[in-house]
């Protein structure tokens, strides 16, 4: 036989079985397609000289390699699926004489083919789209649009390594079922699954075990730092918990319907019962994976796009004042040179300050255990079961008094405590080898403090004066064998003014202040803009981009869902209506499955959304946005187009399959 | 008392894209008694599958009526149709038609659970024809996990436990060894003269010595019977044998 022949007979497969392979070779384009433009972003030298660039890039490039570790997962999924519907044509061609190493040739040619096929339509295409999605990225991004239009190389390049090394896997992992199969197995390879499935009672129970116990901490997680601690655990549990579920769980409730011979043997349960049990057994893998995109494509989507709606919030918690100055204060410098050099700055550009606000303070971050707080940096743990992480700004009386227009007075030993949202529950504070006694629990404090900014809770506690202050600092300088540093001084106001002239004021204070006060720091939300910009922006881009390669393979299994089961089902289909079921029986009994069966996922991942939904607050408060109400919003709006795509994907599917099921029936 | 009644059945399919026409049917027509095991032969291709489907309402012929106990099927109303077919009917086919979804003894229940019947009753029924049957044992299991010869013979349970006015059965030893075959003929001799009526397509001569009458079907139309009367099975299957060679060899009315 020639080699032609091979070649030949590879290209006739490929066309017979179109209806499977067409879209796979959709998908691989796509995403072929996808993943040139990601490297192609990020490693875009314009992108990556323009300011923030270079977060954008840190970003895009951890979505290559997401897409890069989807690709290969997903391919490689959805050949084996291909190939398990063809067990039977290899079958055949062994008993016809073909020997193993023949259909190994006609496999490798048609691999070859929707290599090329792919790699060529999805780079062309690559390229050719990456110029409209720089723009939309820039757009986001709110950056400058650059002229000039290239290829890249490196990304060319790692497309091809990535997709010929996954394409080179698929055929391998393909030989190798074939190898191990005898001809008679390879004929029934489409049956091979036929088997009653087993109730593994140990994978129910773990899957419970880890459902519950990624839903406890999504739900007890209290404070924000935690919640990026525990958010990965909570998420591998939830994983765990959804694919022992619906394989092994799916089964043991079926089964149990089943033992009760009274709800099983009525005609609406009977067949949907054991025709559900089928499915599930079929497809539970899939829909397990169905679950989990939709569930990371809804959480994705709905937090990058809130936080790129909610960046002037996002700004506004973090920078409640136009201009924020801290600075450390140590012995040669004073508090009135500081001042001296803003107003200068303020007077060269003829503004007034509004809602000045000013404070001396001494920070330091400790965990607190009861009433005692353990300040020694060796000893500070991020996350710890019985206590936590606060920051601690200590402020005199005098300032107090002096912003808050109020007459307090307090002896050595007393403070006054504001606790923010939890409250102070001892009496006395126990912290750098002083015990204090607090004389009262504030409600609220200054409304622009540095707190609302913070992600772990924090603590302002007003001392009787500055000398408190100073041999704490001492103390606290021993502690961590550094030399004293002294106190610190925040000033912080607003500007009547456009974003240039703050800009301006912005700049020159940095460099009034920034030098003779090495240490400071000075912030604005003008300032930040642009990075918060790049970095949401980024996210955001991120969040849009793979979730439309998620929904792209959702779409896929599906679709392949539907077609394997289509052909299943037609058989079924006659048998029933010959032993006395009606036309109308079956079609209702087999559409009630079938949605529940494509629904499933959809419900179980909203399910999940539901449970996820306080962990994600806290994570998004460490993001700064703490408008809950936004973020609900954006995650119902996600939710609903979501929703509205996946009942169009099943509507279009459903054709397919009704097709398939109705085709050549003579009833 | 006739049971079934059959007159003058055309059926011509016209194929998917309308361009040809294939007769099955050309102009059927005969009857069945109560308590009689009939048998029609004839070459595959013959349309005799087509017929049982006639029979059965599963497909419609282009002219001509089929009754049963005096009643006109096609003045059945299509909603009634299946609860009809599953209450008067019981079928054998030759690939069994089990669903792999159920075990033996839910694929025995089916028509039962569809008609609405309790658990109790469908037990109360099964026992005695899984004892006759011999599949008792076997009952708890898949159709993937029993012989040919089993899955048959619960497919005979499925059609017996409705208590059918008649069962219909088309090719039934087709997918079976000799000795399950055997088996199998030998258990409808035995329903059979316990009363029920039986009317069974086959063109396997072996199948059809066991019957007491024999259509031959040839070109559309009924072309001959034999009675058994008394005969036994070799002496039909030699009879059989002759006619059949008849038929092929320029005894039809064509040639
Ligand atoms: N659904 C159909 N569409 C078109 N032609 C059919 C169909 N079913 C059967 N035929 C044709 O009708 C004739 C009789 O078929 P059938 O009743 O299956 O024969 P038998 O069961 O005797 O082998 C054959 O020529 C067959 O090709
Ligand atoms: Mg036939």
């Amino acid at each position: 036989m020639s080699r032609f022949f091979y070649a030949k007979l590879a290209a006739t497969n490929l066309k017979k079985n179109a209806q499977t392979y067409l879209p796979y070779i959709l998908t691989c384009i796509g995403t072929v397609m996808m993943y040139y433009i990601m490297v192609f972003l990020a490693e875009n030298k314009g992108l990556g000289k323009m300011s923030g660039g270079f977060q954008v890039q840190a970003i895009l490039n951890l979505g290559s390699y997401v897409i890069a570790i989807f690709a290969v997962i997903f391919l490689f999924y959805t050949h084996s699926f291909l190939i398990k519907r063809r067990k039977k044509e290899f079958g055949l061609f062994n008993i016809l004489g073909m020997e193993k190493k023949h259909i190994a040739r006609v496999l490798g040619f048609e691999t070859l083919y929707v290599a090329v096929i792919s790699l060529g339509a999805g780079l062309l295409g690559g390229i050719l789209l990456s110029k409209l999605i720089f723009m939309v990225l820039l757009k986001i991004l709110n950056f400058e649009v650059p002229l000039g239009f290239n290829v890249s190389g490196p990304a060319l390049a790692a497309a091809l390594v990535l997709f010929a090394v996954i394409f080179l896997l698929t055929l391998l992992n393909t030989l190798r079922q074939i190898h191990l199969a005898k001809p008679v197995e390879l004929l029934q390879g489409g049956q091979t699954g036929e088997k009653e499935p087993k109730t593994k009672w140990p994978l129910v129970v773990i899957g419970t075990l880890s459902l519950g116990a990624g839903y406890y901490i999504s739900l007890t997680t209290q404070s924000p730092l935690t919640a990026l601690s525990q958010f990965f655990y909570a998420v591998l549990l939830v994983m765990v918990g959804t694919y022992c579920l619906f394989t092994a769980g799916s089964i043991a409730v079926l089964k149990l319907l089943r033992r009760n011979k009274r709800y099983y043997y009525q005609t609406r349960h009977f067949t949907a019962v054991a025709g559900m049990m089928y499915r599930m057994k079929q497809n539970a893998v899939g829909l397990a994976n169905i679950c989990i995109m939709a569930t990371a494509v809804l959480v994705m989507v709905s937090t990058t796009v809130s936080l790129y709606v909610g960046m002037e919030d996002v700004l506004r918690t973090r920078y409640p004042q136009t201009i924020m100055i801290s600075a450390p204060i140590s012995t040669q410098q004073s508090v009135e040179g500081l001042q001296r050099s803003v107003h200068k700055v303020l007077a060269k550009h003829r503004l007034v300050v509004q809602d000045r606000l000013d404070y001396r303070y001494l920070f330091f971050p400790g965990n607190q255990e009861g009433g005692t707080v353990i300040t020694a940096k060796s000893k500070i743990s991020i996350s710890n079961a019985t206590s936590s992480l606060r920051e601690y700004y200590l402020i005199p009386l005098e300032d107090y008094n002096r912003l808050t227009h109020k007459t307090v007075s307090l002896g050595d030993q007393e403070i006054l405590i504001y606790s923010g949202s939890s409250k102070y529950e001892n009496d006395t504070l126990t912290v750098l080898n002083r015990t204090f006694t607090v004389k009262e629990r504030l409600d609220s404090f200054f409304e622009k403090s540095l707190e609302r900014s913070s992600i772990s809770g924090s603590y302002y506690i007003v001392v009787k004066d500055m000398d408190v202050i100073k041999t704490m600092e001492a103390t606290l300088a021993k502690e961590n064998r550094n030399e004293s540093s002294g106190y610190n001084y925040y000033l912080g106001f607003d500007l009547d003014a456009g974003e240039a002239d703050i800009s301006a004021v912005y700049q020159d204070i940095r460099t009034a202040v920034g030098s003779d006060y090495p240490g400071s720091s000075i912030e604005s939300p003008v300032a930040a803009k642009e990075s918060f910009f790049a970095v949401y922006g980024g996210l955001f881009f991120l969040g849009i981009f793979l979730g439309a390669l998620f929904i792209m393979a959702t779409v896929l299994i599906i679709y392949y869902k539907q077609v394997s089961e289509g052909y299943d089902d037609k058989a079924r289909f006659e048998i029933m209506q010959k032993v006395g079921m009606s036309r109308e029986e079956v079609k209702g009994s087999i559409r009630s499955q079938v949605l529940t069966v494509f629904f499933l996922p959809l419900v179980t991942a909203g399910i999940h959304i539901a449970f996820a939904f306080p962990i994600i607050t806290k994570l998004l408060a460490v993001l700064n946005l703490t408008n809950v109400g936004l973020f609900a919003w954006c995650l119902v709006g996600t939710i609903l187009v979501f929703a509205l795509f996946y009942a169009l994907v099943y509507g279009l599917t459903a054709k397919v399959y009704y097709r398939i099921v109705s085709w050549g029936t003579s009833v | 008392m006739t049971i079934l009644e059959v007159n003058n059945l055309k059926k011509v399919y016209t194929t998917r894209f309308g361009g040809s026409h294939v007769q099955a049917l050309a102009n059927v027509s005969f009857s069945v008694e109560q308590g009689e095991y009939a048998a029609i032969m004839g070459e595959s291709g013959s349309g005799k599958t087509t017929l049982l489907n006639i029979l059965a309402a599963l497909d419609k012929p282009i002219s001509g009526e089929v009754l049963l106990k005096g009643k006109r099927l096609s003045t059945i109303k299509e909603k009634e149709i299946s609860a009809f077919r599953r209450e008067n009917l019981g079928f054998v086919f030759q690939d069994f038609n089990l669903l792999d979804t159920f075990s033996l003894q839910d694929n025995i229940f089916l028509p039962l659970v569809l008609s609405g019947k309790s658990y109790e009753e469908m037990t109360r029924r099964l026992e005695p024809i899984a004892c006759k049957l011999g599949i008792g044992d076997i009952l708890a299991k898949y159709p993937y996990e029993v012989s040919g010869g089993q899955k048959q013979r619960c497919a005979v349970a499925r059609a017996l436990i409705t208590k059918p006015q008649l069962i219909l059965a088309d090719e039934p030893t087709g997918s079976l060894d000799s000795q399950a075959a055997e088996g199998l003929l030998r258990l409808f001799n035995e329903i059979n003269q316990e009363g029920q009526t039986l009317l069974m397509v086959t063109h396997s001569v072996k199948a059809a010595s066991h019957a007491q009458r024999v259509l031959f079907i040839k070109d559309g139309e009924v072309f001959h019977q034999l009675y058994k009367a008394g005969m036994s099975d070799e002496v039909m299957y030699q009879k059989i044998s002759d006619t059949l060679t008849t038929m092929a060899t320029g005894g039809g009315r064509h040639e």
